[in-house]
C-alpha cells in the first residue's frame, strides 16, 4: 500500500479553504476592532445594516471601504509578486524590489503635488509601473526577465524613482507634501474611491486571464525547451504575465502606495503551503490580502490613537522573515 | 489516439544559428518512421542544435523543418506538441516536484479550458510511469532520485505526451553503464511500439547498438547518414574524432565495436 492518505490535490484544496476562512476572520476582525470596539456578531449584523445605528455607521461608513481597499491591494500586490518571481525565476524579483512600486509612486506623487500634470493617480501609477518595467526590460538584454540584469536595472530604476519622489516632495508647499506623504510609505489612509473601484475591476480581469493561462504559466517553471515542446508559446505567456504584473502593481500602488514585502512574502509562503509544480496564484492572493489587513489592523491599534502606516508595519514584521528566507539553507522551488 | 499514429519529420536545407554565429548549415534530414535515429559527432559539431531545430526550439535562419510536410513554425504550437515531444538536456525542475507531478505536465497539450483533467489523462500518465518502470517511485520528489531514475521520470513525461515523434538530447549523459542500458532499452521498447525516435548520443558504440539509422555530423555539416553497420568505418571515425581505430563486430548483436582506439599520428 502506498502511504499517501492525503493526495496533493486534496491538500491544495484544504490549504485554499483554510486561507479563505482565515481571510474571512481577519476581515471581521478588521471591521470590529478600532477606536470603537464592536462585537463580531454586531459587525456581521452591521454589514447588512441591521445592528444599532452607531455600529452600522462605524462598520459600513468608516471601516468597510478601508477593509475592501486593503483586501484588494494586498491580493493584487501578492499576485503581481508571484507572477514576477515566476517569470524571472528568482524569488527576489518582485515589483517592489525591481523598482516598479517606486516608479508608480513617483508618477502618482507627481500628479498629487501637481508637477504640471493632472491625470488621475491610478493612471499615473500605471504609467509609472509600465515605464519602469519597460526600462528594466530594455536594459536587461537578451536574457529578458530571466537574468540578473533585469533585477539590477530594476533596483537602479527604483532608487532613481524614490529619489525623484523625495525631490518633488521637498520642493512643494508643506500642505501638498503632507497630502502626498502617505503615498511614500504605503498607507490605506489616502485611498480614493475611484482608485479602489479601478483596482477591483483590474484585479478581477487579471485573475480571470490568469486562470485561463495557468497551465502555460506552470510550464514556465520547467526549462524553456520543455515548455516549448509542451506547446507553450513562451514569449506570449511571458509578455502577458509581465503585463498583468505591471497592471496589478500600478493599480494597487494607486490605492495603498508602495507597501513593501507583501509581494515577496505572500507568494513565498504560498509556495511552501501548496503542492509544488503549480504556481500558487490563488493562495498568494489570499495570503496577500491576509497580510495587508493584519498589518493595517496592527498599525491602527498598536499605538492607538497614533496610526502607524501599513507600509511601515510590513517592513518591520516582514524584514526578519525575508532574512530568514534568504539565510535558510535549502530554498524551495526558486533559486 | 493509438500507437499506430505516425507523423513524419524532416529538415529541408536548414541553417541554424546561435544569434550571429552559424552553427549548422544546409542540413537535409528525414527521420525514418518508426525507427531510432542516432545523431553522432564530436563536441560542438552542432548535433544538439540540429535536434533542437527539429524540435522547433530554434528557428532556422534558412530552410524549413517539416512536420507532416508542413512548416513546423507555422503550425499551432499545441498541435505540434501533440505530435512531437522533446527531452532536453537541461532537466531542472522546481524543488519538491514528484515524478507523478512531472508526468502530468505531459498531458498539457491535450488539455484545454473546456477539457479539464480526465480519466484518460490519468490512465495515460499511469501507463507512462509504468512503461518507464517508475511505478514504485511515482510519489517521490525528483531531487531525491538517482540520475537514472530522474532521467526515466523525464522520459515518462515525454511518453505521457503520447506523440508519434520523440526527440532526446543526450538521454544517457552522466549516467553509469547500468542506467545507460536501462534508458536505451526503454527507448528501443518505445520504438517497438511504433514511435519515431531521434536522439543525440555521445557514445558511438551505444549509437551503433541501439539505433537503426545514424546521422554523422562534423563542424555543422552532415557528413554521412545510413545504417550503423554500413556507415561506421575506421575512416569515418578518423574524420569525426581524429583518432585511428579498428572495427570488429559484436558477436552477440553484430553491431560494430571500436577497438584499439589511438591518437592519430
Amino acid at each position: 500500500m502506498t502511504p499517501h492518505i492525503i493526495t496533493p490535490d486534496k491538500r491544495n484544496m484544504a490549504v485554499h479553504l483554510a486561507l479563505a476562512g482565515l481571510l474571512l476572520l481577519v476581515c471581521i476582525a478588521a471591521l470590529s476592532i478600532g477606536t470603537v470596539r464592536i462585537s463580531p456578531q454586531d459587525t456581521l449584523r452591521a454589514l447588512t445594516g441591521s445592528a444599532d445605528p452607531m455600529s452600522n455607521f462605524v462598520v459600513r461608513e468608516l471601516r468597510l471601504a478601508r477593509v475592501v481597499a486593503g483586501l484588494l491591494s494586498g491580493a493584487a500586490l501578492a499576485l503581481a509578486g508571484c507572477l514576477m518571481q515566476t517569470l524571472a525565476r528568482n524569488r527576489l524579483a518582485t515589483p517592489g524590489i525591481i523598482g516598479i512600486d517606486n516608479a508608480a509612486t513617483a508618477f502618482a506623487v507627481a500628479s498629487v503635488v501637481g508637477v504640471g500634470v493632472s491625470v488621475a493617480p491610478p493612471l499615473m501609477a500605471l504609467a509609472g509601473a509600465a515605464t519602469a518595467t519597460a526600462i528594466a526590460f530594455g536594459l536587461a538584454g537578451v536574457q529578458g526577465t530571466r537574468g540578473y540584469r533585469f533585477i539590477v536595472s530594476g533596483i537602479g530604476i527604483g532608487a532613481i524613482a524614490g529619489a525623484v519622489t523625495q525631490v518633488m516632495l521637498s520642493r512643494v508647499a508643506i500642505d501638498a507634501a503632507n497630502a502626498a506623504y502617505p503615498w511614500t510609505v504605503g498607507s490605506l489612509n489616502a485611498r480614493a474611491e475611484q482608485s479602489v473601484l479601478l483596482l477591483g475591476a483590474g484585479l478581477a480581469i487579471a485573475y480571470l486571464i490568469l486562470l485561463n493561462i495557468r497551465r502555460p504559466l506552470n510550464t514556465l517553471q520547467l526549462p524553456d525547451a520543455t515548455a516549448i515542446s509542451l506547446g507553450t508559446r513562451i514569449k506570449t505567456t511571458r509578455f502577458l504575465g509581465l503585463a498583468l504584473s505591471v497592471l496589478l502593481t500600478g493599480l494597487a500602488v494607486a490605492v495603498c502606495g508602495p507597501v513593501g514585502l507583501i509581494a515577496l512574502l505572500a507568494p513565498e509562503l504560498a509556495r511552501s503551503l501548496c503542492r509544488p509544480g503549480r504556481i500558487p496564484l490563488t493562495a498568494s492572493a489570499l495570503l496577500g490580502a491576509i497580510f495587508m489587513l493584519t498589518a493595517d489592523l496592527l498599525g491602527r491599534t498598536l499605538f492607538a490613537p497614533l496610526e502607524v502606516p501599513v507600509g511601515i508595519i510590513t517592513a518591520i514584521l516582514g524584514s526578519p522573515y525575508l532574512l530568514w528566507i534568504l539565510l535558510r539553507p535549502s530554498p524551495r522551488s526558486l533559486t | 489516439m493509438s500507437h499506430t499514429d505516425t507523423a513524419t519529420l524532416a529538415a529541408e536545407r536548414i541553417t541554424l544559428a546561435h544569434q550571429k554565429y552559424i552553427v549548422a548549415e544546409n542540413l537535409d534530414l528525414r527521420l525514418p518512421t518508426g525507427r531510432v535515429t542516432a545523431i553522432v559527432g564530436p563536441n560542438g559539431c552542432g548535433k544538439s542544435t540540429l535536434l533542437n531545430g527539429l524540435a522547433r526550439i530554434h528557428v532556422p535562419k534558412r530552410g524549413a523543418v517539416l512536420l507532416d510536410g508542413k512548416d513546423i513554425h507555422r503550425l499551432p504550437s499545441r498541435e505540434v506538441a501533440r505530435k512531437l515531444a522533446l527531452l532536453p538536456q537541461d532537466n531542472s525542475a522546481p524543488e519538491g516536484l514528484t515524478v507523478a507531478d512531472l508526468v502530468r505536465f505531459g498531458r498539457q497539450p491535450h488539455q484545454g479550458w473546456m477539457k479539464p483533467w480526465s480519466e484518460e489523462d490519468q490512465r495515460t500518465c499511469d501507463r507512462a510511469i509504468q512503461a518507464a518502470n517508475m511505478s514504485d517511485l511515482s510519489g517521490r520528489a525528483l531531487e531525491t532520485l538517482s540520475g537514472g531514475q530522474r532521467q526515466r521520470a523525464w522520459i515518462a513525461m515525454a511518453v505521457a505526451q503520447r506523440t508519434p515523434l520523440l526527440l532526446l538530447d543526450e538521454p544517457t549523459s552522466a549516467l553509469d553503464l547500468g542506467h545507460q542500458i536501462e534508458v536505451f532499452e526503454l527507448i528501443r521498447e518505445l520504438s517497438r511500439q511504433g514511435k519515431t525516435i531521434a536522439m543525440v548520443v555521445h557514445d558511438l558504440a551505444s549509437a551503433c547498438r541501439y539505433a537503426d539509422h545514424m546521422v554523422a555530423m562534423k563542424q555543422g555539416c552532415i557528413i554521412g547518414q545510413g545504417a550503423p553497420h554500413e556507415l561506421v568505418t575506421p575512416a569515418l571515425v578518423r574524420e569525426l574524432y581524429g583518432v585511428s581505430c579498428d572495427l570488429i563486430h559484436d558477436p552477440a548483436t553484430g553491431s560494430p565495436v571500436l577497438v584499439n582506439v589511438r591518437r592519430q599520428h
